[in-house]
């Protein structure tokens, strides 16, 4: 356990610049608290804060879909599994990295979310759980993104991820919306993005238990695909 | 007799996806290195020495054959933990060297004291203690490969595998790893040395290979490869050159070669003549002759050891 979780601080600490730009986003968010009348501007702020939202879940696909490519382009992936760690491990390591990145802003995202929607009247235990449910779909997006990039460069891992991640929500839209649950993140995007004042919605943890299983399953799948993949390999 | 390393008729071919070419890197590869011993690595560009470092770091996989590192087959974790390596191109993360190194030493499972101990000791090894705290991204190539080396201690390795790892390093530098690579071996550690340095290689190591074209062209011990020429010198004084074909005078005495099975009627030509020996010995090679000779020969030649 103890290289997976040196891989992910050391992912994130990585991907710092990134993280902090993202952070830019939530600061806009608190800004606006600070400076707008709340109760009248709620709208608003709820729309910035849904932005903020769907960018994480972007992020996490950038995050995954180029970790393995930019470690084996620097070749620092040698340094790190010349040493007593399995490629499943560092895998492991990358999901749990990815997830942290994200999390990390969810965390901010739901700080600055409680006060300033709070203020405005939205439930604050719904902010808690819609940010739970970003952290969800952004690990099952960046593992589907990461699953991808073990064999393609971060355009075409992402541009396949979209895809993946895509045609369930097309299908829940086509064919029912039980569909649009094979991959559920597109659904669980949609409980942030469908959020409001009004209605703040029932919170089910269905869609975060089943991404939390999927992740799991495209790991798996991650690293026999990986297992394969001469890393030494220039990737250029 | 113990063997770190095996190598078992090891192939590898690279396939293009897009052009469907293959590129055979290593066709055939057998070699095993002994517990204990510094073995020099040496080949041209291409000839697939980074192939087969890699294939044992279990980078990559072979296309058929087999190997085994410290008992082990090759891609096996934990194996790892025993085995120090430093890749040719060193890339590190950007942050102090001390953290750097604790962080490869704790993804070999280190921790706690020791690994800070372990960590401050390699890094005054290599020379590094007065930039521990430097950032790694603003070192010059030679100071990253010093870093590079340190991490590869840092767990106090079995076998350190080592490809080019005073390509970047001054004259002093060198002398330093030169000694660290002795004081390793008699310290019972084994390493794998793979480098373009001659010079370097024939000063330190027990047994060198060869590789040419994916191919064993050479293997054995670096003194008898260097001695394994069938010639003579010998060195006289007080007579002519013209009794010897290629004789050649300097500084008041005269040399020139003999095959060795004709040395002792050569000796009593000199001393007939009324001259002096001054000095009788094997004519020896220089690591660069073998490595341009064998670099000359045609791919399918087999691999010739002298032991």
């Amino acid at each position: 356990m103890k290289p997976v979780l040196l891989i992910a601080v050391n992912f994130a600490r990585e991907q710092r610049w990134p993280i902090l730009t993202l952070l830019l986003w939530v600061l806009l968010l608190a800004f606006l608290g600070l400076v707008t009348d709340v109760h009248r501007q709620r709208e608003d702020l709820l729309f910035v804060f849904k932005q903020d939202a769907v960018y994480v879940l972007a992020f996490s696909v950038f995050f995954g879909g180029s970790a393995i490519y930019n470690e084996r382009r620097s070749r620092r992936i040698l340094g790190v599994l010349s040493k007593a760690v399995g490629r499943q491990q560092y895998l492991s390591g990358l999901v749990l990295g990815v997830t942290i990145a994200c999390g990390l802003y969810c965390f901010a995202l739901g700080l600055t979310g409680s006060w300033t929607l709070g203020d405005a009247g939205f439930p604050i235990s719904r902010v808690w759980f819609l940010m739970v449910c970003l952290v969800a779909a952004c690990a099952l997006a960046g593992t589907v993104a990461l699953m991808f990039s073990t064999f393609l460069n971060p355009f075409f891992a992402a541009g396949a991820t979209a895809i993946v991640l895509g045609l369930p929500a097309l299908a829940g839209q086509l064919l029912g919306p039980r569909w649009g649950y094979v991959i559920p993140v597109w659904e669980l995007g949609a409980l942030v993005v469908n959020s409001s004042f009004g209605s703040p919605g029932k919170a089910s943890w269905f869609p975060v238990v089943l991404a939390a299983a999927e992740t799991l399953a495209f790991w798996l799948l991650s690293a026999r695909i990986f297992s394969y993949v001469d890393i030494a390999v220039a990737v250029e | 007799m113990r063997f770190v390393l095996e190598f078992d008729n090891v192939t590898k071919e690279y396939r293009s996806f897009a052009s469907r070419r293959r590129l055979r890197a290593l066709d055939g590869f057998s070699l095993t290195v002994e517990a204990g011993e510094i073995f020099g690595f040496l080949g041209p560009n291409g000839a697939g020495k980074s192939t087969a470092i890699h294939l044992a770091m279990g980078f990559m996989r072979a296309t058929s054959g087999s190997g085994r590192l410290l008992g082990e087959p090759f891609g096996h974790p934990a194996t790892r933990r025993r085995v120090g390596f430093l890749a040719e191109s060193v890339a590190l993360y950007h942050r102090p060297a001390e953290r750097l190194v604790r962080f490869y030493g704790a993804l070999n499972g280190m921790g706690g004291i020791h690994l800070e101990n372990r960590a401050r000791q390699v890094l005054e090894i290599v020379g590094l203690q007065d930039h521990a705290n430097r950032n790694a991204g603003k070192f010059s190539r030679g100071m990253l490969q010093r870093v590079g080396l340190a991490q590869a201690m840092v767990n106090d390795p079995e076998l350190l595998i080592l490809d080019e790892p005073t390509s970047a390093l001054d004259p002093l530098a060198r002398v330093m790893v030169r000694e660290l690579l002795l004081h390793a071996r008699n310290a019972g550690k084994t390493i794998f040395l793979s480098s373009h340095l001659l010079s370097e290689v024939e000063l330190v190591c027990d047994r060198v290979a060869v590789l040419h074209r994916g191919r064993l062209a050479r293997l054995g011990r670096t003194a008898d490869l260097l001695q394994a020429g069938e010639e003579t010198e010998i060195v006289v004084r007080a007579i002519a050159t013209n009794h010897f074909d290629g004789a050649i005078a300097r500084d008041g005495v005269v040399s020139f070669f003999v095959p060795s099975q004709t040395q002792r009627a050569a000796l009593e030509k000199v001393w007939t003549l009324g001259g002096e020996v001054v000095s009788v010995n094997p004519r020896r090679r220089s690591l660069e002759e073998i490595f341009l000779e064998v670099t000359a020969e045609p791919p399918s030649s087999p691999a010739v050891g002298v032991s």
